[in-house]
């Protein structure tokens, strides 16, 4: 047998999708073919997914051979390690008050430290500093400003690319022009809701 | 005529500074991220409605057009000069366009490519203006049924059509539903899979959706490849064709605007299976076809034609039947829903200034490009000299920021993190993220007209096969389903994929 690896985790990710959502349907009523309820068509759709799923699933059994990248050591602790501690800063982060309790921030928080730690992979270093990039936009943004924002987020984000490493002037001279175009673009032009500097 | 008189309007919308002034800048902006590598229109479509909140819907409307369009003119230019696809619409311009090129006639392949498009997009231009109407008189005959069926019938022929497993496309669709459906709905009020989150109630926010997966994801994945952009080294030289070539062109460009024009209208077709399809046919048919591998200029002037004339007639079915036929006419149902306005058949009547100001300036859009791309070649020939590694960390500036005043809301920020980790593994595991989108869109349309078809026929679900429309339309999908059951035309698919 030719198994497609790829395949396989499509199938169980989409039968695994359509089964918690056929769970949270319990909550709505189904109501009848002629007056369908709020959860009548969500159930047709999951229901149909969960069948598609298994059909990927089964076909994956005989059309392959399309193997998964096999992830390294490193790789697999450090993802491990990243939604552990996501998970520790989205709980423990509302306790310290103020900031860390309004609005999505412990969201924020907790995400961006995650991606953070599963950069030590370097697998993991794209992906892991480009989100943790936008995370740090959202949790500068409203206390911190348009330009503290952007700037967190256009030095998180180069780290991803190891070719900017060797040219630190470009790094700044690409931040100053960024700065520039977004306050002409965002401030001046179209004037969206947003403090330009940092609120105390 | 009635038509003139409407064109005459439109062109009087179209005409206004403002509106000329966002058409050339979605010209501009169109052509810039067609000639890069790496953004495409659908990243840049999703990464700008926020923006065009502010304006009146024309506007806007006109500007994301232009970026289509535009980007398929610009998409040639990199094919020829550097054999690096801008779009994926361009690909197979680089097979003849980049001899032609190393032949010392670069300058004529880009002429032959611009006035292509220019010609193709004139015509179809004039096929959207009159089939408009037409389309709208028959769509106002559509009931509940008609319309679940049509609906349906889109979803099954643009998953049939994408790219990689239809059966995994169509797993898509269904997902891309099950997502739309998250939120209020619409005639309880009760809501679903919101987990109490308030900003869930109105429906996963589009443009995270659409900036996630197709922006940021696509992002990642262009930084994961090494970056094989050329030093270029061919001379643009003279741009004009000689007497031999435009006779050779001239049938290329007439097949490629009816390959073209017709593979746009079809849902999940768009601009590069037309010029996937227009290659085709020209390596078949054309005079020159013994020359091809070699620099044909057929093969350059041919699927020129076909993309740009896709990219102007796959607006019928959003405009006439308010039905996306790809990924990026969904994005312009989204623009159209945050505008307040309902895509459909009344659109025409309702809005006559977007729906004729609209075509009057895609043809003023052409033109604009005509003179964009020939006197202005050395302009964007120095934009492909800016490296990937100072594009990224601007593009995604401007996602942060667009995803943010959508709402003046962070977790709009977050959320659209979380859709670009769903977009790259959707990626790995070779899942087409563009089906999902259509279904995303098309979802609750298809809730509401399912309700309503059901409750007329009082539970019957036979009535879908009953109603002759929409009868008819779900035998077509079926039949393209079982289509592409059968091995051969599944090899033959792949053939045109894999170009």
């Amino acid at each position: 047998m030719k198994v497609n690896a790829k395949d396989i985790a499509a199938g169980v990710l989409l039968m695994l999708i359509a089964a918690v959502g056929l769970y949270l349907n319990q909550d709505h009523s189904l109501g009848s073919a002629r007056r369908m309820g709020p959860g009548y068509m969500p159930m047709l759709v999951f229901w149909l997914q969960l069948g598609l799923g298994a059909i990927v699933l089964v076909a994956a059994l005989f059309n392959g051979p399309d193997p998964l990248v096999k992830w390294t050591g490193l790789e697999s602790v450090s993802l491990a390690l990243g939604i552990a501690a996501g998970l520790v800063v989205w709980k423990v982060a509302p306790m310290f008050g103020g900031f860390f309790a309004s609005t999505y921030n412990a969201v924020g928080l907790a995400m961006f430290v995650g991606f953070i730690v599963i950069c030590f992979a370097n697998g993991w270093r794209l992906i892991g500093f480009i989100c943790a990039a936008m995370c740090l936009f959202g949790l500068l943004l409203e206390k911190g400003g348009l330009m503290l924002a952007l700037i967190g987020t256009i030095l998180v984000s180069v780290l991803a690319e190891p070719q900017h490493r060797e040219r630190p002037l470009g790094i700044l001279g690409l931040t100053v022009f960024l700065l520039a175009l977004c306050w002409w673009i965002f401030i001046k032009q179209l004037d969206i809701r947003v403090a330009v500097w940092p609120q105390f | 005529m009635d038509i003139i008189a409407n064109l005459a309007h439109g062109f009087g919308v179209a005409l206004s500074f403002d509106n000329l002034l966002f058409a050339l800048i979605g010209a501009l902006i169109g052509t810039a991220i067609g000639v890069l590598p790496g953004i495409g229109p659908v990243a840049t479509i999703s990464l700008l409605l926020p923006i065009t909140f502010g304006q009146p819907a024309t506007t806007a409307i006109i500007m994301l057009a232009g970026i289509y369009y535009g980007a398929q003119y610009g998409g040639s230019t990199t094919a020829i000069l550097l054999n690096l696809p801008g779009e994926i619409s361009s690909v197979v311009t680089t097979l003849e366009g980049y001899k032609m090129a190393r032949n010392g006639r670069a300058g004529a392949a880009l002429a032959t490519a611009a006035i292509a498009s220019f010609f193709a997009g004139t015509v179809a231009t004039i096929l959207v203006a009159a089939s408009g109407p037409l389309l709208t008189s028959v769509a106002l005959s559509f009931g509940p049924a008609d319309y679940f069926s049509l609906m349906l019938l889109g979803l099954i022929i643009s998953a049939v059509l994408a790219q990689g497993s239809v059966l995994k496309s169509i797993a898509m669709v269904v997902l891309g539903v099950a997502l739309g459906l998250v939120g209020t709905d619409v005639q309880t009020g009760q809501q679903r899979f919101t987990f109490g989150i308030p900003e869930l109630s109105d429906g996963i926010g589009f443009v995270s959706v659409a900036m996630g997966m197709f922006g940021i994801a696509e992002i990642i994945l262009n930084l994961e490849r090494p970056e094989a952009r050329s030093v270029l080294k061919t001379k643009v030289g003279s741009l004009f064709l000689t007497k031999e070539e435009w006779k050779r062109a001239t049938p290329s460009v007439l097949r490629g605007t009816l390959v073209g024009s017709l593979l746009g209208i079809l849902p999940g077709g768009g601009a590069a299976l037309a010029a996937f399809g227009a290659y085709m046919m020209e390596r078949k048919v054309s005079k020159g076809r013994h020359e091809f591998g070699t620099g044909a200029i057929e093969g350059v002037a041919g699927p020129e034609a076909a993309n740009n004339a896709a990219a102007q007639t796959s607006f019928i079915p959003l405009l006439t039947l308010g039905i996306p036929a790809n990924a990026v006419m969904a994005l312009m149902v989204g623009a159209l829903i945050i505008q307040g306005i309902q895509p459909g058949p009344r659109m025409v009547e309702a809005q006559p200034d977007l729906f004729w100001g609209l075509i009057a300036s895609m043809w003023l859009g052409n033109l604009m490009l005509l003179v964009i791309n020939l006197p202005m070649i050395g302009m964007w020939v120095k934009l492909l000299q800016v490296p990937y590694k100072f594009l990224y960390p601007s593009i995604l500036v401007f996602c942060c920021i667009g995803v943010y005043s959508l709402n003046n809301n962070v977790f709009d920020v977050y959320m659209t993190v979380l859709f670009a980790i769903f977009g790259y593994v959707c990626s790995k595991l070779k899942m087409e993220p563009a089906p999902l989108l259509i279904g995303f869109v098309l979802g609750p349309m298809m809730e509401e007209h399912l309700r309503r078809a059901m409750l007329l026929s009082r539970g019957d679900p036979m009535v879908f096969l009953q109603r002759p429309i929409s009868g008819t339309l779900l035998a077509i999908g079926a039949i393209a389903l079982l289509a592409m059951m059968l091995p051969n035309l599944r090899k033959g698919k792949e053939a045109a994929m894999a170009g």
